[in-house]
């Protein structure tokens, strides 16, 4: 058994060098805490918490892209916002909530509660993870940075991107739109699918393989099911777009004809690739609240979620389909009869499995004790909402009825329904739901359930009027409209309620950071919940687990609330075997995988402006961007090379009888 | 979490849930994944192989099939190597493994240099450019994604291959990476100018004319290749072994991979054109 | 939770019936909201006047009777849970949890047939609807009148590919009008829908659902007016800066009305002698040029213009009573000048370029610039002195009076210097000779 060091000795720098690992450049981080922690940190919860940070300024950014456009509309005519900006804000609207906001709020809670699900004490490859967090903020940085352009002339991205969140050819090609703003947006999109590719092999893997003893797959979370289904979706959808942003990058750089219509060119390829992933993708954002809302409704009804096996089988079943639908996308593109017809049948029997869900989610409350407190009000608000926006997406499964509906804001009421009232809500569900878990500190019931009406209200407000509106011909899309078309009530109630639904997402987020100071201190299961990150401390400690849990039944924490005895007796019994064998394993930190983003940031923004000339101080210093790319790909792949030489090292913990903690390295 | 284990079972890590190595699951997964993009490829390929817009190049008269023939047997003798490699290592046979290893890359080399020899050819002689036709664009962007992997395994490989060398006990980062470079360069040049002149060797140019015009990579390859083999001899034990046999498995996936899509690329993109 | 139960909970208890009351009063009394669910808007999909648009609000409603049977049952339940279940007090929620049930599969199976049966209702007709609003019904095939229509950024040309005009140069060409689609009603029409550019998509609401003008795509669809009518439409995919304001009107015209009007479009374009080209320059008649619109007023019609647009397009067609043939000629001569023959024919006269819309009948169309501007002296004027404000990124301010330098910025045109009032006043006199 190895010494075992006081905290002062590794957390200073000062720790006499035992026998060094073999590869290495220089000293690999053992900061917990301060910059370099974090920085370098391979722990889950903490990525996760980065990831959710980062999401949620996101999301803000994307509401107040999102007011602005409803300011914008608020009157015909109105010339708040020139048409080109307007257009900008849209894309971005769009491109943030989904790349930037929502999916990184799941990413956030796939780290966060996966290894705490299937009781492991981190996930596969803990620096892959670090990378994949940092690679996402890459690609963030990439499609924002076009902003920058608004405010500082000299540099010339031609504003934010503005091509639409789906980014037709061939209003992408270099004839249409020659700003690099585009050719951010390409790289952007591309390195945030590299980052969710693999993210997503990690928590497969984690999923698969790292789960405790007992815990069998038909016993796992709901939750857990959904990210493995989602991460599945991601890894399989991700390509499609991957290569139709090569395509279109390849016809603005280096002149191929993928999507270049004078070329040969057919731009309806674009839309099957790009649909080819953007239909998963919706799943992509659906399934994990669905997940969440499985997690929350049984532990506020006290009483299993009704018909697991149906629910976890319906999980799959939209994740299947969901590939064979992508085309009612593109009804009004002329696809032939047979083929509509036939994404349109298709395009209905996914309903059927997410019908399923709704009736077990209602089978779930009955016969229970419904305790409404906020995240069982705003998952019961997500039933609601997602099953009026799920009506609507049976409409538009009617082909000819979709022609009249395709690209006006009936589209954009029923995806609003969806991703808000959907997605969103289960969302600001699990956020405060697990709030308590990973901070320590109750989120006050009264300001909850302010903001959560204050969002129902703005947003039903805001979107319900929007169904009229696209039934009353308004287009998706459109900078100005005129005021003889009947659209002026609507438009006018619709940007008063987004107000409203901007107010209560402020009180929501502001009543979080009053309660992460000041909150009432959490125990370690304030909700009597019934999966296993309830019976660990909040906030976690850093191993997770004092001992690896055995799993006994599905709602594995309910089952050892009732069992404490008999699960006493094993824990101790785990504890004693885990230190024989040398104490707890844990991950080292590294600086690879946030060195190896940095290089990547540096060779995709350098290589989006490929053809331009390099100007510093008024001087052309090269003549193209080349060098510079070269560069940054070099810094990534040494410190890929590095990386793979340095080895996921670890040191270890060791629990005494009291609970303290202490750490030993440098005894395996 | 531990791998004290005395004997080591290649088909069964007790760490893991499902008794699949992590690094195993990890790749199987990536390769799905990799389908996909290849699939995407692929598609694009055929799309526009069905809707030709008028002036398109005609395949037939450019492929040189008998050469594309070839080299796809050549990389489909490498996964043979490949395999005794993955056999020598669960043996435990660090020597012979490092010479399966050499031998799967000097094939890859081939099949790569093969490429590179069609690429210029193709461009230089047949004048079909990747912007000059839409068979252009989508043949060299599905051949030459292909041949990106291709040379990422060969450089896996060469990262596997180097390592073997890692020693015992600790230390010789400098030597490790003088090492990968100097494989790096001596198959850089092989598969960049050597291969491509040997076959137009074959092709009847001249041997001595193809020494002088590409004097600078030769000689560097053959100062890599010096290299390569004096750091090539055994010193001391290694710390490289049969517990690494999941490593050198996890690369042997790849490449199996890669070579079973150049099998559906062959087919999809020129034996198609032939029938 | 061990204190007792907070003051403020009666409070969250009655919101939802308090929103729902409050919701049923706004509704029932208030006008304005009123609008907010009206569908009798000029692109109503609802107030259909084609077999077309008919057949896919049908279908839409059926799935709107599915979908509302299915949320007031499911509703129902759901809130019958959510209130019969709900932990009546703090006790309650310490008691005993309730059973531990795991599902039952009967129900969750019948479930499931439900649903299924319930999908198709709508599969059928959806199926049926698909095949007849695709082509033109075969027994009118014959009638049926092939139009193509194609995209530009940010307009639309119609070319009337069976009536031929003759060309000045001698030979023949198909007829071609741009923004404004004039056919005629109860027969059937056969567009072919195309761009020169990007995708857009051509869409008349109350005539025909939408299809996007694809690239390299023969796309095509059909649509029949049941009456004669001024019907607005508008570009409904996303096609860069001026999307919004892409927009065109279909003219549908009792047969005799159309006869009449064709054979007006086939002649070379009407001409003014110029009596005294002196004269006009001195004595302006129309007084409307240094008029300013304020940004957020009505552009595209007049409250008289909507009241009746079908009239108004009618009275367009007429010849102005006050023309002025000198400043008609004065206005040909800077239509040349100012290079604006470059880009729009005018058929007999000067212009002869494709880019722009052709301008042969200009003066005879209810709007201009897309769609955008009721097509009066004053709004004609204010459009060409500034394109750019009315449509942001048109080809007229970009590459007309502007041009790019060598770094790649826009700068004035040093061949084309921006329109004093007097040669805006006329050109618009020229250009609403052109009936």
């Amino acid at each position: 058994m190895a010494e075992a060091i006081a905290k002062h000795a590794y957390t200073g720098g000062a720790h006499a060098p035992v026998k060094k690992a073999t590869f290495e450049l220089f000293a690999r981080p053992t900061a917990k805490t301060g910059l370099v922690g974090w920085l370098t940190t391979v722990d889950h919860k903490k990525i996760g918490m980065l990831y959710g940070g980062f999401a949620i300024f996101f999301f803000l950014v994307g509401g107040l892209e999102a007011l602005l456009i409803r300011t914008q509309l608020i009157v015909p005519n109105n010339h708040f916002l020139e048409a080109q900006t307007y257009n900008e804000l849209f894309t971005m609207h769009g491109t943030t909530m989904i790349f930037l906001a929502v999916m990184p709020l799941n990413a956030a809670f796939f780290n966060l509660l996966i290894p705490l699900q299937v009781g492991a004490r981190d996930v596969a490859f803990p620096r892959l993870n670090s990378f994949s967090l940092w690679v996402w903020v890459v690609g963030a940085i990439l499609l924002n940075v076009g902003w920058l352009s608004h405010f500082v002339p000299a540099w010339k991205f031609g504003g934010a991107p503005s091509v639409g969140w789906f980014g037709y050819a061939p209003l992408t090609s270099k004839a249409f739109t020659p700003q690099l703003s585009t050719d951010l947006w390409v790289f952007g999109l591309q390195v945030l699918g590299l980052s969710s590719i693999v993210a997503s092999l990690n928590f497969i893997v984690t999923i698969i393989n790292m789960r405790a003893p007992g815990l069998t797959m038909m016993r796992l979370p709901v939750f857990t099911w959904m990210a493995l289904v989602t991460s599945f979706l991601l890894i399989l959808a991700l390509p499609a777009i991957a290569i139709a942003l090569v395509e279109v990058m390849f016809d603005r750089n280096f002149g191929t004809n993928f999507f270049e219509v004078s070329g040969g060119g057919q731009p309806i390829l674009w839309q099957h690739l790009f649909w080819v992933f953007g239909h998963p993708e919706v799943y992509i954002l659906i399934l994990p609240p669905m997940g969440y809302v499985s997690e929350i409704l049984p532990t506020f009804s006290r009483k299993p979620l009704f018909g697991y096996p149906i629910i976890v089988f319906s999980g799959v079943a939209i994740g299947f389909i969901g590939f064979g639908v992508w085309s009612h996308h593109m009804f009004t593109t002329g696809l032939g009869n047979v083929a509509t017809a036939a994404f349109a049948l298709a395009t209905m029997a996914i309903a059927v499995p997410t019908g399923v869900k709704i009736f077990n989610w209602i089978g779930t409350l009955w016969g229970g004790q419904i305790m409404t407190r906020v995240p069982m009000m705003f998952a019961l608000g997500f039933i609601w909402m997602f099953m009026l926006g799920g009506f609507s997406g049976i409409m538009h499964s009617a082909a000819p009825a979709d022609a009249q509906q395709q690209d006006s804001y009936f589209v954009i009421a029923h995806f609003h329904y969806v991703l808000i009232g959907g997605a969103t809500f289960a969302l600001l569900a699990a956020i405060h739901y697990w709030f308590p878990k990973f901070f320590g500190r109750m989120v006050p019931e009264f300001w909850g359930k302010l903001s959560f009406w204050l969002i129902f209200i703005g947003f039903n407000c805001t979107f319900f009027p929007m169904h009229f509106l696209g039934l009353n011909g308004m287009p998706r899309r459109t900078w100005t409209y005129d005021s003889n078309m009947g659209w002026n009530e609507g438009n006018l109630v619709a940007s008063c309620g987004a107000y409203l639904l901007g107010l209560g997402i402020f009180t929501y987020f502001a009543v979080l950071i009053w309660s992460f100071f000041k909150g009432k201190v959490a125990g370690n299961d304030p909700w009597d919940g019934r999966t296993m990150e309830w019976s660990i401390p909040s906030p976690p400690p850093e191993h997770n687990f004092a001992a690896i849990p055995t799993v006994h039944a599905r709602d594995a924490w309910w089952y050892e609330k009732h069992h404490q005895e008999e699960i006493a007796q094993e824990r101790a019994e785990h504890i004693q075997a885990e230190e024989s064998h040398g104490g707890i394993h844990m991950p080292d930190q590294s600086w690879y995988p946030i060195i190896a983003a940095f290089g990547l940031l540096i060779g995709t923004y350098n290589m989006a402006q490929l053809h331009h000339p390099v100007e510093m101080f008024n001087k052309v210093i090269f003549a193209t961007h080349l060098p510079l790319a070269i560069t940054g790909l070099c810094i990534l792949v040494t410190a890929c090379y590095l990386w793979s030489l340095e080895g996921p090292g670890g040191y270890h913990l060791h629990i005494a009888p009291d609970g303290k903690v202490t750490e030993s390295r440098g005894d395996h | 979490m531990n791998s004290h284990a005395a004997t080591i079972d290649h088909h069964h890590d007790a760490t893991t849930a499902t008794g699949i190595p992590n690094k195993k699951l990890l790749w199987w997964a990536f390769l799905a994944s990799d389908c996909m993009f290849f699939g995407a490829l692929i598609s694009t390929h055929l799309v526009y192989r069905l809707n030709p817009p008028p002036g398109n190049a005609v395949p037939t008269q450019i492929f040189n099939i008998e050469l594309t023939s070839f080299s796809t047997f050549i990389l489909l003798m490498s996964s043979l190597l490949m395999a005794l490699a993955v056999n020598a290592i669960q043996r435990g046979n660090v020597r012979s493994t490092r010479t399966m290893l050499l031998g799967t890359m000097f094939f890859g080399c081939l099949f790569l240099g093969g490429q590179v020899f069609e690429f210029t050819h193709f461009v230089y002689v047949k004048k079909m450019t990747l912007s000059n036709s839409i068979f252009g664009s989508t043949f060299f962007t599905l051949t030459g994604t292909h041949g990106t992997h291709v040379a990422i395994g060969v450089l896996l490989l060469g990262m596997m291959y180097v390592r073997t060398f890692k020693p015992a006990q600790g230390g010789g980062l400098l030597l490790n990476f003088v090492h990968l470079l100097a494989v790096c360069v001596t198959f850089g040049v092989a598969f960049i100018w050597f291969v491509p002149g040997m076959i137009e060797v074959v092709y009847g140019a001249s041997f001595s004319e193809l020494l002088r015009e590409h004097a600078i990579p030769f000689a560097a390859g053959i100062v890599g290749l010096i290299a390569l083999i004096a750091l090539g001899r055994t010193r001391g034990a290694v710390e490289f072994g049969e517990k690494n046999a999941i490593d050198v498995e996890a690369i042997g996936l790849y490449w199996h991979f890669v070579d079973i899509v150049w099998i559906i690329i062959f087919t999809a993109v020129y034996l198609l054109e032939y029938l | 939770m061990t204190r007792t139960r907070p003051a403020y909970r009666k409070f969250f208890r009655f919101a939802p019936a308090f929103l729902a009351g409050l919701g049923l009063v706004l509704l029932t009394s208030c006008n304005k909201v009123h609008q907010v669910f009206s569908l009798s808007g000029p692109q109503s999909t609802m107030v259909t006047d084609g077999p077309v648009a008919a057949r896919q609000w049908d279908l839409f409603m059926i799935t709107v009777y599915v979908t509302t049977f299915i949320f007031i049952v499911v509703g129902a339940v759901l809130a019958y849970a959510q209130i019969k279940f709900r932990a009546k007090s703090e006790a309650d929620e310490k008691s005993e949890p309730p059973h531990q049930g795991h599902g039952n599969p009967l129900i969750e199976i019948g479930l499931i047939a439900a649903s299924v049966a319930l999908l198709v209702i709508i599969a059928i007709p959806t199926v049926r609807d698909i095949w007849y609003t695709h082509d033109v019904p075969d027994e009118e095939k014959g009638n049926a009148l092939d139009v193509t229509a194609t995209g530009y950024q940010w307009w639309f040309q119609f070319k009337y590919d069976t009536e031929m005009v003759k060309l000045p140069a001698g030979g023949e060409t198909p007829l071609v009008t741009g923004n404004e689609l004039v056919v005629p009603a109860g027969r059937p029409i056969r567009v072919q829908v195309r761009t020169v550019d990007v995708i857009h998509s051509f869409w008349v609401p109350k005539l025909a659902g939408k299809v996007d003008m694809m690239p390299n795509r023969a796309n095509f669809l059909w649509f029949k007016a049941d009456r004669p009518g001024y019907y607005y439409g508008q570009c409904a995919e996303y096609c860069g800066e001026s999307h919004a304001i892409m927009r065109f009107r279909v003219i549908a015209l009792a047969q005799p009305d159309y006869d009449k009007w064709l054979a007006n479009q086939k002649q070379p374009a009407r001409s003014v002698t110029a009596k005294s080209l002196a004269a006009a320059a001195s004595v302006p008649r129309v007084q409307f040029a240094s008029m300013k619109l304020e940004s957020g007023a009505a552009l595209s019609g007049s409250p008289e213009f909507d009241a009746n647009p079908l009239a108004a397009w009618h009275k367009q067609q007429d010849v102005e009573k006050d023309e002025d043939p000198a400043l008609v000629a004065k206005g040909r001569q800077l239509f040349s000048d100012k290079t604006c023959v470059s880009c729009h024919s005018i058929r007999g006269h000067e212009g002869i370029g494709v880019t722009g819309p052709d301008l042969t009948r200009v003066g005879s169309r209810s709007t201009v610039a897309a769609g955008v501007l009721e097509n009066t002296p004053q709004l004609l004027g204010e459009w060409l002195r500034r394109p750019n404000h009315y449509k942001p990124g048109n080809k007229m301010w970009f590459g007309g009076f502007k041009v790019q330098d060598t770094q790649g910025e826009w700068q004035p045109n040093p061949k084309l210097s921006e329109l004093s009032d007097a040669e805006i006043n006329a050109l618009v006199s020229y250009l609403h000779s052109l009936k």
